[in-house]
């Protein structure tokens, strides 16, 4: 009975007698109590969603398909429609990255824009800056690997010497003493291996400045 | 602003933007029908598109004699779901279409905390999927009663049976309803 009588209750339409008669039963009845209040949760959840919203495009097709195309009749909004994908902000994202990404690569090429005129927008012109710009990029990059080159020069001359590995010890051959080598004429030799190097060091010194003087 | 009844009488006359009015007016509820009852954002459009074709070729037909526009309206969707359940039934057998969860687009309610939309938007996702498992006829009676707020004799206009049947089948389709979503493991607060 109580479950006949559950939407009547819910949506208010039984009267005070039936009502009593209602709750009275539910409240001995485990089973029916369960029932209500599972059907009511239900209910309240179902009165608490938010309606459904139609498609954008949804009024206009039903307005073009039965008034028939209103583009003669329709207001400005109909001029500025094609902007809507572009007012995304996942489009503003992507223009945003791409204009940051001209103005490095203009840049990089020397294009100054603020001093640009209507002359240098012409293709030849375009083109005949460009590689202009490709061929002093080109100089520039070769001079600096070619200082970069003698600075790493001038570097391993300057390195102090690594400390040679003891060689390991040989056992003495028979009838060998064991004084050590007579080292006076080695020394010498590196004295004036040293010198040498210092010479060429100097004249690639005097050379980078020379480069680097305008 | 003028009412449905005087919006109708003016489109009768000729008058596009009464059309366009009433067309505005109603287009989301009559999606929302659709929706709740199809699952489908693409049939519901399709659909209410239809309706609408419908009715704007039928407007000197309604009479506020039987009724609110918008319960005419509804009786015309409810009559077009029907057909379109009965044309798809074969389709809906082979794709059990009921077992997939639909996507909704839903009005986001204003003064909600974002963690509230998102548990309303989860729970509209739940309810459609069991709301897809009723048969038809209890489907619509709960859809019109508690989704779309219909009183009984509404409902009873739209749906053309007894009062007696309007509200065993509301009152069927909540009990189903519940059960249904409590397999589904939600449960009422």
């Amino acid at each position: 009975m109580t479950e006949d009588k559950l939407s009547d209750y819910l949506d208010g339409l039984l009267d005070a007698e039936d009502r009593a008669a209602f709750e009275a039963h539910r409240d001995g009845c485990v089973a029916c109590a369960t029932l209500a209040a599972r059907v009511s949760g239900t209910v309240q959840k179902l009165h608490t969603l938010p309606a459904i919203e139609e498609p954008r495009q949804l009024v206009d097709a039903i307005l073009d398909a039965t008034l028939g195309p209103r583009e003669a009749k329709a207001s400005w909004r109909s001029w500025v429609r094609w902007l809507r994908p572009v007012w995304q902000p996942q489009f503003a994202y992507g223009a945003l990255t791409v204009l940051v990404t001209l103005g490095v690569v203009s840049h990089a090429l020397g294009v100054r824009w603020n001093t640009q005129t209507l002359a240098e927008l012409s293709p030849a012109a375009i083109a005949r800056n460009v590689n202009r710009h490709a061929h002093l990029a080109y100089a520039r990059s070769s001079r600096f690997v070619s200082d970069l080159r003698i600075v790493y020069e001038i570097q391993s001359r300057l390195r102090p010497e690594t400390e040679p590995q003891p060689e390991p010890v040989q056992p003495p051959a028979p009838g060998q003493t064991n004084g050590p080598a007579p080292r006076e004429p080695h020394d010498m030799n590196r004295v004036n291996q040293k010198s040498h190097e210092f010479a060429e060091t100097a004249v690639l010194l005097e050379a980078l400045i020379q480069r680097r003087l305008p | 602003m003028e009412s449905d009844t005087q919006l109708v009488q003016l489109c009768l006359r000729g008058d596009d933007s009464a059309w366009e009015e009433l067309v505005r007016r109603h287009a989301r509820r009559v999606y929302g029908l659709c929706y709740r009852f199809t699952s489908s954002r693409h049939e519901a459009e399709d659909l209410s598109q239809e309706v609408f074709l419908r009715v704007f070729k039928t407007l000197g037909s309604y009479s506020a004699v039987h009724g609110g526009f918008a319960t005419w309206m509804t009786s015309l969707t409810r009559n077009l779901l029907i057909d379109h359940y009965r044309r798809t039934k074969r389709d809906r057998m082979t794709d059990s279409m009921d077992d997939a969860m639909p996507e909704l687009e839903e009005k986001p309610a204003a003064g909600r905390r974002p963690d509230q939309i998102a548990q309303l938007g989860e729970l509209s996702r739940q309810v459609q999927q069991a709301l897809g498992k009723l048969s038809p006829d209890l489907r619509e009676a709960v859809i019109l009663r508690d989704l779309q707020g219909l009183d009984y004799q509404e409902i009873q206009a739209v749906l053309q049976v007894p009062e007696g049947t309007v509200k065993s089948r509301i009152n069927r389709g909540r009990i189903e309803l519940a059960r249904v979503l409590e397999q589904m493991g939600i449960r009422p607060q």
